[in-house]
C-alpha cells in the first residue's frame, strides 16, 4: 500500500520566551527533534507518549497550523512545506483536525449547524440550502438529532460537543484525520461511544487516522501502527501487536508496566517498573540517548554520549536504544527502589 | 469495635436556584483500618461531594446533609461541634487532591505548609515541626529535602507537588487518607511513582485510603473494596474481586464492556453505554441508570432500587440482582467481542 503521509527528520524549535537570559542565549524549546514516519491510506497511526513530548506538535505542523523548523513532509505525493495559497487550501480541505477538548474548540456563541458549515462557507462549498442539508445529514452521521443545528454548544455534554468536532472535521470529506487527544477528556462509557464512532467512520469514508494520545489502553484499541515518542524523538515504531506484546525500548516497555490494568487478579502479579524522577526540560535535553537520566538499563558513557539511531529490531519494528530487545529491563530491574533514588533534576 | 469509618445512607443535596441537586443521595459504605476502599463512577457522580461531606467542608448553605450518618471509630462527626470536627480533619482524616495548587499556599515554602498542621495539632515548636517536615518530605521520595523544604510550589514539578501534598496529609498520622483523583492529572510514570509511594506508605502506618478515581485500573491496583457511584448514588458495593468478576449491576456491567480489553488480540468493537447520565435536578422516575439501561424493565421505572446486600458484603441496587437468571444474561452475553478469547497477559 502506498503511504499516504510520509514525514522525514521533521524538527520544531520554539523560541524561549521566558526569561530575557535565555532567549538571549539563543535557546529553544526543542518541542520535536528529527521524527520520521510514514502513514498508509486507511491505517491508523497512533503516537503516544507523556506530557509534553511532542505530539500535538508533530501533529500541528503536519496541517501547517505550526511551520516546521526543518524536515520534510509528503502528503499524496506533494511536498506539504511548499505549499501555498490555493493548493495550501486544498490540502488543508483534505488533512482535517479533531481537538481534545471538545469544550474549547467550539465557538460557544455559534449554533452546531454555523459551527459545521463554517469550513463549507471558508471553502466556499455549496449553497446555503445545500450547506444546511449537509449539516443535517453528517448530524445523522455521527448519532445526534439533525434538529440540533439549530442549537448551542453549553446545551450539550462533552460527548455530543464532540461528536459536533468530529461531524465539522468530515464536512469537507476529507482524506486524513488527525485526532488531537479526541477522547481524553471523556468519561470511560462516552469515550467507547465515540471511539466506536471514529472506527465506523473510518470504515464508511474510507479514512486514514493519525491518533494523539497518552493512553496505552486506547492506542492499542484504535490504531494499526504505534510510535512512541520520549522528549521529542520517537523512541519505537511498530505494528501495535509488536510494540504491546514485544516492547524493545526500555522506556516503552516502563510506559506499559506502569500503566495499571483493570483486573485485580492480573495488577497484584505484575511488576511495575518505576522510573525515576521526571521527564527532563525539552530546552536542555540530555545528550547522548535523551532517556538515559531515567533509564534503568543505561551505561555509561556509552549512552550519555552516544545517540541510539531507530534501527529495525524485526520486520516493520524499529526502536531507538543500544541495547534494544524484547522486554529489555529484567525482572530485578523493576521496582521500589527508584522510587527514594532521588528525583534526577 | 466500631469500624473505622461508616457512611450510612448519606444525603447531601444542593439547594440551588434552579432546583434541588442530588449530589450524593444514598452512599454507604464502610472502612477498615489498613483498607483501601475504590470510589468509581462518571464526572458529576457525587463522588467528591461524598468526601467532602465527609471532612465536612461543604458550605451550608447551599449544601444540606438530608439525612444519613457518617462514624469516626463509632461516634457520628455529623453531631460532633465545629471545634471536634477541625480536630479529626486534618489531624484523623486527611485529604488530598487532584490539583495539588489548590492546597499548597503559592506564597509560603513547601516546608512550612508542612509543618503548620504539626504545630496546630501536635503542638510542635516551630524548630520541631520544620525537623518533622524535612523528614516527612524524605519520606515521600524528594531528593535534597533540606533544601527542596525552602522551596515555594511553583518550584516544585507537577508529581513532586503531589508529593508534597501527600507529606502534608501525612504529617498527623491520619488514620484515613482521602485522596480525590491524586494522579489524574499525572503522566503514567509519574502516576506509577505516587500509587507506589501509597501503598508503601499504607504497609508502614496502617493507614485507610478512600480512592477516588474514573480510573478502574487504578482501583484494580489500590482497592479492597469499590464502591460504584451513579447520579449521586451508590449502585454497587463490594470486594474488588467481586465487583471486577462477578459484578451485580448493570451499570457496573456496561462500565467494565466500555473499556478497550488489555488482553486479547482481537480487537473487537467497545460496548459502550448508550446515551448520557441524568441532570441531578430532574432525576428521571424510578431506577436513575433505567433510561441506559440494557436490562431495564417496566418495574425499573416505577421503584427507586434500595441498595441491597445480595451476597454478604455485595450490595447492589439494582431490582433484579438477587435474581440469578437476570445475573446469568450479563455472564452468558455474547456481545463483548473477543470475550473469552484470552491470549495471556
Ligand atoms: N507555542 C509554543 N511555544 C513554546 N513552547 C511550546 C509551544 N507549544 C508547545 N511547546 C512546548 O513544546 C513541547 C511539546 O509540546 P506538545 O504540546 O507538542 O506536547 P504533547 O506531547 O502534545 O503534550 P500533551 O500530552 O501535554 O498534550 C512542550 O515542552 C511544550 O511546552
Ligand atoms: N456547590 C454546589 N452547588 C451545586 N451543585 C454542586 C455543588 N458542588 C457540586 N455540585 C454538583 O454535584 C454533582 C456531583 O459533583 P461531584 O464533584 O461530586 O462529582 P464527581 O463524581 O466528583 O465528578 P468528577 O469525576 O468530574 O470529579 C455535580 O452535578 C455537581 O455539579
Ligand atoms: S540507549 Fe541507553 S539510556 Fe537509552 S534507552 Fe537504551 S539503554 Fe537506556
Ligand atoms: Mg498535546
Ligand atoms: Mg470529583
Amino acid at each position: 500500500m502506498a503511504a499516504l503521509l510520509e514525514v522525514e527528520g521533521l524538527v520544531k524549535h520554539f523560541p524561549v520566551n521566558e526569561g530575557v537570559f535565555l532567549s538571549r542565549l539563543g535557546k529553544t524549546v526543542k518541542a520535536v527533534d528529527g521524527v520520521s514516519f510514514t502513514v498508509d491510506e486507511g491505517e491508523t497511526l497512533g503516537l503516544v507518549g507523556e506530557s509534553g513530548c511532542g505530539k500535538s506538535t508533530t501533529g500541528r505542523c503536519i496541517n501547517r497550523l505550526l511551520e516546521a523548523t526543518a524536515g520534510r513532509i509528503r502528503f499524496a505525493g506533494a511536498d506539504v512545506r511548499r505549499l501555498r495559497r490555493q493548493d495550501l487550501k486544498a490540502y488543508r480541505r483534505d488533512v482535517q483536525f479533531i481537538f481534545q477538548d471538545p469544550y474549547a474548540s467550539l465557538n460557544p456563541r455559534m449554533t452546531f449547524g454555523e459551527i459545521m458549515a463554517e469550513p463549507l462557507v471558508i471553502h466556499g462549498v455549496g449553497t446555503r440550502r445545500e450547506r444546511q442539508d449537509r449539516c443535517k445529514e453528517m448530524l445523522e452521521t455521527v448519532g445526534l438529532n439533525p434538529e440540533h443545528i439549530h442549537r448551542y454548544p453549553h446545551e450539550f455534554s462533552g460527548g455530543q460537543r464532540q461528536r459536533v468536532g468530529i461531524a465539522r472535521a468530515l464536512m469537507l470529506r476529507p482524506k486524513m484525520i488527525i485526532c488531537d487527544e479526541p477522547v481524553s477528556a471523556l468519561d470511560v462509557s462516552i469515550q467507547a461511544q465515540i471511539i466506536n464512532l471514529l472506527e465506523e467512520l473510518q470504515q464508511e469514508f474510507g479514512l486514514t487516522y493519525l491518533f494523539i494520545a497518552h493512553d496505552l489502553a486506547v492506542i492499542r484499541h484504535i490504531c494499526d501502527r504505534v510510535a512512541v515518542m520520549y522528549l521529542g524523538k520517537i523512541v519505537e515504531l511498530g505494528g501495535w501487536r509488536e510494540v504491546y506484546n514485544s516492547p524493545n525500548h526500555p522506556y516503552t516497555q516502563s510506559l506499559l508496566s506502569a500503566v495499571p490494568v483493570p483486573d485485580p487478579e492480573k495488577q497484584r502479579r505484575r511488576a511495575r517498573i518505576i522510573l525515576k524522577g521526571d521527564v527532563p526540560n525539552p530546552i536542555d535535553p540530555p545528550s547522548g540517548c535523551r532517556f538515559h537520566t531515567r533509564c534503568p538499563l543505561a551505561q555509561f558513557p556509552l549512552c550519555s554520549e552516544q545517540e541510539p539511531a531507530l534501527r529495525q529490531v524485526a520486520p516493520g519494528h524499529q526502536a531507538a536504544c543500544h541495547f534494544a530487545k524484547p522486554f529489555p529491563i529484567p525482572e530485578h530491574k523493576m521496582g521500589r527502589e527508584a522510587l527514594f533514588d532521588g528525583d534526577s533534576e | 469495635m466500631a469500624p473505622l469509618l461508616e457512611v450510612d445512607d448519606l444525603h447531601m443535596h444542593f439547594f440551588t436556584r434552579d432546583g434541588v441537586v442530588k449530589a450524593c443521595d444514598g452512599v454507604t459504605f464502610t472502612l477498615e483500618a489498613g483498607r483501601t476502599l475504590g470510589v468509581v463512577g462518571e464526572s458529576g457522580s457525587g463522588k467528591s461531594v461524598t468526601a467532602m461531606t465527609i471532612m465536612r467542608l461543604i458550605p451550608e448553605p447551599p449544601g444540606k446533609v438530608v439525612s444519613g450518618d457518617i462514624r469516626f471509630k463509632g461516634e457520628s462527626i455529623l453531631a460532633m461541634s465545629e471545634r471536634e470536627q477541625r480536630r479529626l480533619r486534618g489531624n484523623r482524616i486527611a485529604m488530598i487532591f487532584q490539583d495539588p495548587m489548590t492546597s499548597l499556599n503559592p506564597v509560603y515554602r513547601i516546608g512550612e505548609q508542612i509543618a503548620e498542621p504539626l504545630r496546630l495539632h501536635k503542638k510542635m515548636t516551630r524548630k520541631e515541626a520544620w525537623a518533622a517536615a524535612v523528614e516527612l518530605l524524605r519520606r515521600v521520595g524528594i531528593p535534597q529535602a533540606e533544601e527542596r523544604a525552602r522551596n515555594y510550589p511553583h518550584e516544585f514539578s507537577g508529581g513532586m507537588r503531589q508529593r508534597a501534598m501527600i507529606a502534608m496529609a501525612l504529617a498527623c498520622g491520619p488514620d484515613i487518607l482521602i485522596a480525590d483523583e491524586p494522579t489524574t492529572a499525572l503522566d503514567v510514570t509519574i502516576q506509577a511513582q505516587i500509587l507506589e509511594l501509597m501503598q508503601e506508605i499504607q504497609q508502614r502506618t496502617e493507614s485507610a485510603i478512600i480512592m477516588i478515581t474514573h480510573d478502574l485500573g487504578v482501583v484494580a491496583d489500590m482497592a479492597d473494596h469499590i464502591m460504584v457511584m451513579y447520579a449521586g448514588k451508590a449502585v454497587e458495593y463490594g470486594s474488588a474481586d467481586e465487583v471486577f468478576y462477578h459484578p451485580l449491576h448493570p451499570y457496573t456491567w456496561g462500565l467494565l464492556d466500555s473499556l478497550p480489553r488489555h488482553d486479547v488480540d482481537d480487537k473487537g468493537a467497545l460496548c459502550p453505554i448508550q446515551g448520557q447520565p441524568p441532570s441531578l435536578i430532574h432525576l428521571p422516575p424510578g431506577c436513575a441508570f433505567g433510561p441506559r439501561c440494557a436490562y431495564a424493565g417496566p418495574a425499573c421505572r416505577r421503584t427507586v432500587p434500595p441498595l441491597v446486600d445480595i451476597e454478604q458484603g455485595h450490595l447492589s441496587a439494582c431490582l433484579f440482582a438477587g435474581d440469578a437468571a437476570f445475573i446469568a444474561r450479563y455472564e452468558n452475553r455474547v456481545t463483548r467481542a473477543g470475550a473469552g478469547a484470552e491470549v495471556g497477559g
